[in-house]
């Protein structure tokens, strides 16, 4: 039997049933902090749709959140997401490699773009489906490139978040997930604002340690 | 074996007379099988190179002398005064105008007459083109100037189903190039080439009959001086098999050593060897547009012949180009220059075209344009992918390369751009930007599995991040370009009073390269809850600067 599963597993092998949209709804992805995963519906960040995360300061440990599951998503192996690429769409700051190594970040396969504005280069990557993950600092003033940059992520299998600042949480928006960060003395709280499947929750998260966190994987 | 028959061979050596040594008393006897290799040559003629090669040289015709109202064409040497017409169509030929009439009676006969110029290099690019296209079929491609191509296609029959279909095929892909070609094959290059020039489509595969049928031929195919064709044509002699009677040591001491060489060529009793084409490391092309094109969309699309057959080109030699560079002539200004990079060598058409719509679009044009000419870089091996099964199930269209090279055309070269970690001490030097490209194929690179400060080993780690491993001590995920000065003496502050929660990390390094660093990190945390890299120097000020952010 064992030898079965074995052969089952191996890479080369395809089966039928499990060709693109066979399967039933994709699980979400781990994001790496228990206690965020039972609060979203999946059981992590969702597998397909626009995330956006709405925080006013840079430093609160908003690619902290997401760095557990960037590492997964880096070092998972290839082909089914996009050879494991990771795109950053006109950073605040320049991403420090030493910083993402520790973290589990494969840094030969992130690609940093310097756009403004950076809703074409981020539709680019999400419509390539070369990426597997597509971050990107943007302010959207109008609805139609929101809109659209949903629709090139529910094309693609790719995780595709959105930074923007808090105010924008007022209006609305097309994304799957919105979470608004409040940094407190305790650390990092997430509210949930919006997502789909799912309902509004706020989550102590407490100061998020992701160089730990890549360590479990 | 054909070509192989001892026992017509008579050997008797003969002074003067090479390279079949001796014969019988007929020049053209058969004096030795010399070549008894299998060869089989497909000659390719082309009668109407002269005007093809204008064609496909120019959109439409360009009159020289403004007649260019009617059909027919003609073509003249303008080195030769242009007062011979040297080619016609088949309007032209049905009017009366023949190849070495004067022009002013072909315009007698037609005055709407169309006089083009002959262009000489043109007619060679013709040529080449047509050779090129050959590589297809067998690496064994002669040029035979001015207007014929030969082809040694044993080996290639087989593959493309016997000679029938092989040589429907030739001419299937010939004739897609605008050219109408003449086609005869037999066991010799010059047989070939003679059939095909008088017309004859022959299809000989032994050298049994070949002496017989090259005796039917008129002397003219073998294009000898016309002298010596006037001196045998009062001899009698007209056709091959008149030569072939004739002694051999006579004829070559009366005629050319040359020509006699030539008829033995012809039969096979003399090797030919043939120096192969070599195609261009370099593909050049330029098409004159008619009329002029002033919208880049519409330049877009005239450009997609020419790239399509740079592609044809490419790939038939399984290579790819990384440079493509298009010069857009206009009539008074000098040309604009449209250089398309590649982040691979790439041999797609598709994606070639996009990049150029891609930079079309955003190129203005100073006039209207009036020719293209595309110019490649080197060839390179197109690295080349087996397709993906299911790729389509997966929904990946676009590989990483094309996502690099598409987002460099509209945002500069520069602003695509990887990183990676270099094992040093001074956070500023920890890192280096780089061609996100040539990352991928170095190779030697940092990865991640080494202890970090949680693992298990806290305290063993080596102090220095050696290849292959983290630094001990956190470090921040968003880096400032430069530090940012901070208010405070004992103790710093940004937007309020910052809380230490780790530190001091000492780094003091770089006094060899005149980049002194002598630092004391904390990780500081603001009152907003913001975590920090901040540093104090270690000298007399000790002023305390920002960092770094830990996003």
């Amino acid at each position: 039997m064992s030898s079965i599963d074995d052969l089952l597993r191996h890479p080369g092998l395809w089966r039928a049933r499990e060709q693109g949209g066979a399967t039933s709804q994709p699980a979400g992805r781990p994001t790496g902090y228990a206690a965020l995963d039972r609060c979203l519906p999946g059981g992590g960040w969702p597998a397909q749709g626009l995330i956006e995360i709405l925080t006013d300061r840079h430093g609160v440990g908003e690619l902290s959140l997401l760095m557990p599951a960037l590492a997964a998503l880096s070092h998972e192996d290839h082909g089914d997401h996009g050879e494991g690429w990771l795109a950053c769409v006109a950073p605040p700051y320049q991403p420090y490699a030493p910083a993402l190594v520790a973290c589990g970040i494969d840094v030969r396969r992130l690609l940093l773009v310097q756009a403004q504005p950076a809703e074409w280069a981020m539709e680019q990557a999400l419509r390539s489906g070369a990426c597997s993950a597509v971050l990107g600092w943007a302010e959207f003033r109008n609805r139609q490139g929101l809109r659209r940059l949903q629709l090139a992520t529910e094309q693609s299998r790719c995780m595709a978040v959105l930074f923007r600042r808090l105010a924008d949480g007022n209006e609305p928006s097309p994304a799957v997930l919105r979470i608004a960060l409040e940094s407190s003395r305790k650390g990092l709280v997430v509210h949930i604002v919006k997502s789909r499947g799912g309902q509004a929750a706020t989550v102590q998260l407490g100061w998020l340690d992701p160089a730990a966190h890549a360590v479990a994987h | 074996m054909p070509g192989v028959q001892p026992s017509r061979v008579t050997v008797r050596e003969q002074p003067g007379l090479r390279p079949a040594p001796g014969g019988g008393r007929g020049a053209g006897k058969q004096v030795r099988a010399a070549a008894t290799s299998n060869e089989l040559w497909l000659a390719i003629h082309l009668p109407h190179y002269v005007l093809e090669s204008l064609r496909r040289s120019t959109a439409a015709a360009q009159p020289v002398a403004g007649h260019d109202s009617g059909t027919a064409i003609v073509a003249v040497d303008l080195e030769g005064g242009g007062k011979v017409v040297c080619a016609g169509d088949a309007a032209a030929v049905a009017a009366g105008v023949t190849r070495g009439m004067a022009l002013n009676s072909a315009l007698a006969l037609l005055p709407g007459l169309n006089v083009l110029a002959r262009d000489a290099q043109a007619e060679r690019a013709l040529l080449e083109a047509v050779a090129t296209r050959a590589i297809g079929f067998t690496p064994r491609v002669v040029l035979e100037p001015p207007d014929a191509v030969l082809l040694e296609v044993r080996g290639s029959l087989r593959l493309f189903g016997g000679v029938r279909r092989f040589i429907a095929q030739v001419r299937e892909r010939l004739q897609s190039m605008g050219v109408a070609p003449l086609l005869a094959l037999t066991p010799t290059p010059l047989a070939s080439l003679w059939f095909a020039r008088m017309g004859e489509e022959v299809a000989l595969r032994s050298r049994d009959g070949l002496a017989s049928r090259l005796a039917r031929l008129p002397l003219a195919c073998a294009r000898w001086p016309e002298k010596r064709l006037e001196s045998l044509a009062a001899m009698g002699v007209r056709t091959i098999g008149d030569c072939l009677k004739l002694p051999r040591d006579g004829f070559a001491r009366r005629f050319a050593p040359q020509m006699l060489r030539a008829l033995d060529r012809a039969t096979g009793c003399a090797p030919d060897p043939r120096v192969a084409f070599v195609p261009r490391q370099r593909y050049s092309v330029r098409r004159d547009l008619e009329p002029e094109i002033s919208d880049t969309e519409r330049l877009g699309r005239a450009a997609g012949p020419l790239v399509d057959e740079l592609c044809s080109f490419l790939d038939l030699r399984c290579c790819g180009v990384n440079v493509l560079d298009f010069s857009l002539l206009h009539r008074d200004v000098p040309p604009t220059r449209v250089c398309l990079r590649f982040a691979e060598p790439t041999a797609q058409a598709g994606r070639i075209a996009e990049l150029l719509r891609e930079r079309l679009a955003r190129t203005e044009l100073p006039g209207p344009v009036r020719a293209l000419r595309l110019r490649s870089g080197p060839f390179m091996v197109a690295n080349q992918q087996a397709g993906d099964l299911f790729a389509r199930a997966r929904g990946r269209t676009t590989s990483v390369p094309q996502l690099v090279e598409r987002l460099r055309a509209r945002l500069g070269t520069d602003a695509v751009y990887g990183i990676q970690a270099v094992p040093e001490h001074r956070p500023e030097s920890a890192w280096e930007k780089g061609d996100i490209l040539l990352f991928q194929e170095k190779g030697d690179i940092l990865l991640f599995h080494g202890p970090t400060r949680s693992g298990d080993g806290k305290g063993e780690c080596p102090p220095f991040p050696g290849k292959g491993e983290c630094p001990l001590f956190p470090r921040p995920l968003w880096l400032l370009a430069e530090p940012q000065p901070l208010e405070g003496e004992e103790h710093p502050r940004h937007e309020g009073r910052l809380e230490f929660e780790e530190g001091p990390e000492r780094i003091e390094s770089g006094w060899w390269d005149g980049r002194d660093v002598r630092r004391d990190y904390y990780v500081a945390r603001t009152t907003g809850g913001m975590r920090l890299w901040v540093f104090r120097e270690r000298c007399a000020e000790g002023r305390w600067f920002l960092h770094g952010v830990f996003g």
